[in-house]
């Protein structure tokens, strides 16, 4: 298993003829039974006999590579959960995240490393490889603890975020992070799941426009499929947790909060009062050539006022904060709002001190008691002249005013694990969302 | 001002400047080949329907190299108007005043561009930089994009409307798309495939050819999507009006009455043209948004499985589906149509829809039916005679014990 590179074969021996198809069929309908919610994308997938490669891949294209001397010296309930494993991969989508992770490994700016080193492509494919095996296999042993689904195993040497001592049940995105830095011993099984998992093409595979190819759309359709099985109720007793949330959209990859910040706060900007649009208090100039006699407008900009209420209770790290405000002053900067018209607001319990940046790293804050946001909210809506733009920096568990101070306001929530505290029950103060009214920006690693 | 005698070296600048120019022209010279790309397709389908298209895309990957190509392939004129860089009475009209403007009004003069496109009866209007335009141009644009009207002037019906935009967050001084006009549009992400760069750099450019329409399927193909988009609605009828919920999303496609009857139109065209089902999805999901697109299309692709009851009729001829899930659903669907009517004639001609797919899908897909069809075998009928075309069945049922 593992790494085992193709012999090399004369080219009469046909790998169609070679390949216990039968065996590799039982094993598809076996995994179908065992998890009937993945029964549409099972059928989906396309079979390719393969020697290139060393044991099962799929591509982006919905095919699945098998090996026949890895069908042969399989068994048949393993080769049911290597079917499983594999088609995870395509209706997880592992490898259109697989290439925004990479893309954002690439733009990579801020403060911290990236996830993956984009200079390494081949290191940063096993490695994405492996934490999707991760994210996929700790649901499959969850799966088949139960008696009364078909008896099946996860099979030896499989990769789990167990065997390699990190916590269990988070996103590959999340996994890439926690591996360990040498992971790549003898044991790991699977390592090559092709671009259908990490998005980097296998010497083995055939191009677009091989045997019948399923496009980005078509395996659209497959996972909405899928989904709509998995939130079937009354099948809701055999599906393994990391499925659910999946279904239920818990499982999105998290858009790059910065861009997320950028785009609300710039639309803000632009929609609010401050942004350049045109004005008769300057008539045009184009107003000579028709004599002038039709007064027209012009084009005329003023600065918008944004003002940055920060929550300094304790519970935000500085580093968190520091991230997010260099973010938003940066953006103000960038439509020609500085010194006088950014102004920020450190608020805990009370607002502690106003003042006026040009750069994030003027700024100070005060503060680490309790936390009430309206303060804030209602100190910055108060100044005069008045902001057109109110970005809050909070951790999400404070009240929130109840009426709109008027102006736009946008929430920046913090939260490193916001998809699973539904699973936390004995958490005491669950944080209260944002009115409708506050455009909520969540702000994660 | 004193002339000076032309020196001798002027004349060999002359020539250095022209064999520069014809390596530049050189350079130039390319040929082209019919896209394949999904994207490329989708944008052929939805100027063919003559809807307006909006592309996204960064800047410099070449929107509107891409809108040279479309209109050359198309032997239509070219207007490009950037729209960041007009005020808005440049698509309202220019006020014009004339001797008794209370008696006669104020002419709304339209620009040269608009002018050019009536008298030629025909063209594509680019409008390029549509999101750096301030919200008083795109309000001017509303009427230019929908209605085709530039001041006093309608633009002619043939007239085919293009816009590019750059993604909020790739310009700075970027703005939000404005709610309404971004409901006028079809929404296109434009990215560049390297692959598709290099070929051209290597000489050879796609181009976009426009979907060939069947005239003899026309009158089928509207038919068939009204009752799509129509049994959709019926279905959910709340998606027949959905404006989103984020301001960001508010400026890309989403689904309006307006936004739907752009989808009538896309899939008759699609239908029409017997266009790739990816091309389709792309412009449907560019008009109403990714939610409701892609609930459309799965809605539609289970509609679209062959009738039972006509497989049941002629289980030798029948369409087959060519991916595996589809044939299964198919399947399912034929032995529940047995199972409400069980007769020996339909529960043989079942068996022979069984013996015919085992030799065109794999067999593992037809377990799970086969077995329900010998389950719904009366004790009278015989056994079928397709059973000894089955024996592969056999095989993978003696792995699974």
């Amino acid at each position: 298993m593992g790494g085992l590179s193709s012999p090399a074969r004369p080219e009469a021996l046909d790998p169609a003829a070679e390949i216990d198809m039968a065996k590799l069929l039982a094993a598809r309908r076996t995994a179908v039974a065992a998890a009937p919610y993945l029964a549409t994308a099972l059928h989906a997938l396309t079979i390719v006999p393969s020697y290139g490669v060393p044991t099962m891949a799929v591509d982006r294209y919905w095919r699945c590579y098998a090996s026949p001397a890895f069908v042969a010296m399989t068994e048949l309930p393993d080769l049911a959960v290597v079917w499983l494993h594999e088609v995870s991969h395509l209706v997880r989508d592992h490898h259109r995240r697989a290439e925004r992770l990479m893309e954002r490994s690439r733009n990579h700016k801020s403060a911290g490393t990236p996830a993956l080193d984009p200079e390494h492509p081949l290191a940063a494919r096993i490695r994405m490889n492996i934490a999707m095996d991760c994210e996929i296999n700790d649901d499959l042993v969850e799966s088949f603890g139960d008696e009364t689904t078909v008896k099946l195993r996860l099979p030896k040497g499989a990769v789990t975020p167990m065997g390699l001592q990190i916590k269990n049940g988070a996103l590959f995105e999340e996994y890439v992070r926690l591996l360990p830095k040498l992971v790549l011993n003898g044991d790991l099984a699977w390592v090559e799941c092709g671009s259908g998992a990490h998005g980097g093409e296998a010497p083995w595979e055939l191009d677009g426009s091989g045997a019948q190819a399923i496009g980005e759309f078509e395996a659209a359709a497959i996972r909405f499929r899928v989904r709509e099985a998995l939130l079937d109720k009354r099948r809701w007793g055999t599906v393994p947790q990391g499925w659910k949330r999946w279904a239920e959209g818990g499982a999105e990859p998290m858009q790059d909060w910065r861009a997320l910040l950028g785009s609300t706060l710039r639309g803000c900007l632009a929609a609010g009062r401050g942004a350049g649009d045109y004005s008769y208090r300057r008539p045009s100039r184009r107003a000579a050539s028709l004599d002038g006699s039709v007064v027209l407008p012009s084009l005329r900009s003023i600065l918008p006022r944004v003002a940055v209420v920060v929550d300094t209770s304790g519970s935000v790290t500085d580093a968190d904060l520091g991230s997010a405000l260099a973010e938003v002053a940066a953006i103000c900067r960038s439509v020609g709002a500085h010194g006088s018209q950014v102004g920020v607001y450190s608020c805990d319990a009370a607002v502690h001190t106003v003042q006026q940046i040009c750069r994030a790293e003027e700024l100070n804050l005060v503060g680490g008691g309790g936390t009430d946001m309206r303060k804030g909210i209602g100190r910055a809506a108060a100044a005069r002249p008045r902001p057109d733009v109110i970005v809050v920096l909070t951790d999400g568990f404070t009240p929130w005013p109840a009426d709109n101070p008027g102006g736009r306001v946008i929430a920046g929530i913090f939260g490193s694990d916001s998809r699973y505290s539904e699973d936390d029950d004995d958490d005491d103060y669950a944080p209260s969302l944002p009115p409708d009214w506050i455009e909520t920006v969540r702000l994660c690693r | 001002m004193t002339l000076t005698m032309p020196s001798p070296s002027v004349a060999t600048q002359t020539t250095e400047i022209q064999t520069a120019d014809r390596l530049i022209a050189l350079t130039r010279v390319s040929s082209t080949a019919p896209g394949t790309d999904p994207a490329v397709q989708a944008l052929a389908l939805a100027t063919a329907a003559n809807l307006p298209v909006l592309l996204w895309g960064q800047p410099g990957i070449g929107k509107s190299s891409t809108l040279t190509q479309l209109a050359d392939g198309l032997d239509l004129p070219l207007e490009t108007v950037i729209a960041s860089v007009h005020e808005p009475s440049d698509f309202a009209g220019l006020p014009v005043i004339g001797a008794d403007p209370a008696a006669q009004g104020v002419a709304m003069a339209p620009p040269d561009w608009a002018v050019r496109l009536s008298r030629t009866g025909k063209g594509l209007l680019f409008l390029d930089e549509l999101s750096s335009a301030p919200p008083a141009v795109q309000a001017a644009l509303l009427r230019v994009v929908l209605e085709r009207r530039v001041g006093s002037l309608a633009l002619p019906e043939s007239v085919r409307i293009v816009a590019a935009a750059n993604p909020a967050n790739s310009a700075a001084d970027g703005w939000q798309l404005a709610p309404p006009l971004a409901n006028r549009f079809v929404h296109l992400a434009w990215v560049h495939d390297p692959e598709i760069v290099v070929r051209g750099l290597g000489g050879t450019w796609p181009y976009i050819p426009l979907p060939r329409l069947d005239p003899a399927r026309l009158e089928r193909s509207v038919a068939r999507a009204r009752s799509a988009v129509c049994g959709f609605l019926t279905a959910r009828p709340d998606y027949t009006h959905r404006m989103p919920t984020s301001a960001n999303s508010r400026g890309g496609a989403w689904p309006s009455p307006r936004t739907w009857e752009m989808v009538l139109r896309l899939l008759a065209f699609g239908y029409a043209a017997g266009a790739d089902i990816e091309a389709i999805a792309l412009a449907v999901r560019g008009a109403v948004g990714d939610g409701a697109g892609m609930e459309l299309l799965a809605f539609l692709e289970q509609r679209d499985l062959p009738d039972p009851e006509e497989v049941l009729a002629d289980p030798d001829g029948a369409d087959v589906p060519a991916r595996g899930d589809r044939v299964h659903a198919m399947l399912c669907a034929v032995v529940d149509a047995i199972k409400r009517d069980a007769t020996q004639a339909r529960w043989e001609a079942g068996w022979t829809l069984v013996a015919r797919l085992a030799e065109l899908v794999p067999i593992d897909l037809l377990v799970a039916p086969a077995m329900q069809l010998a389950d719904l075998r009366d004790p009278l009928w015989a056994a079928p005679e397709q059973l000894d075309r089955l024996s592969a069945l056999g095989e993978v049922l003696a792995w699974a014990d």
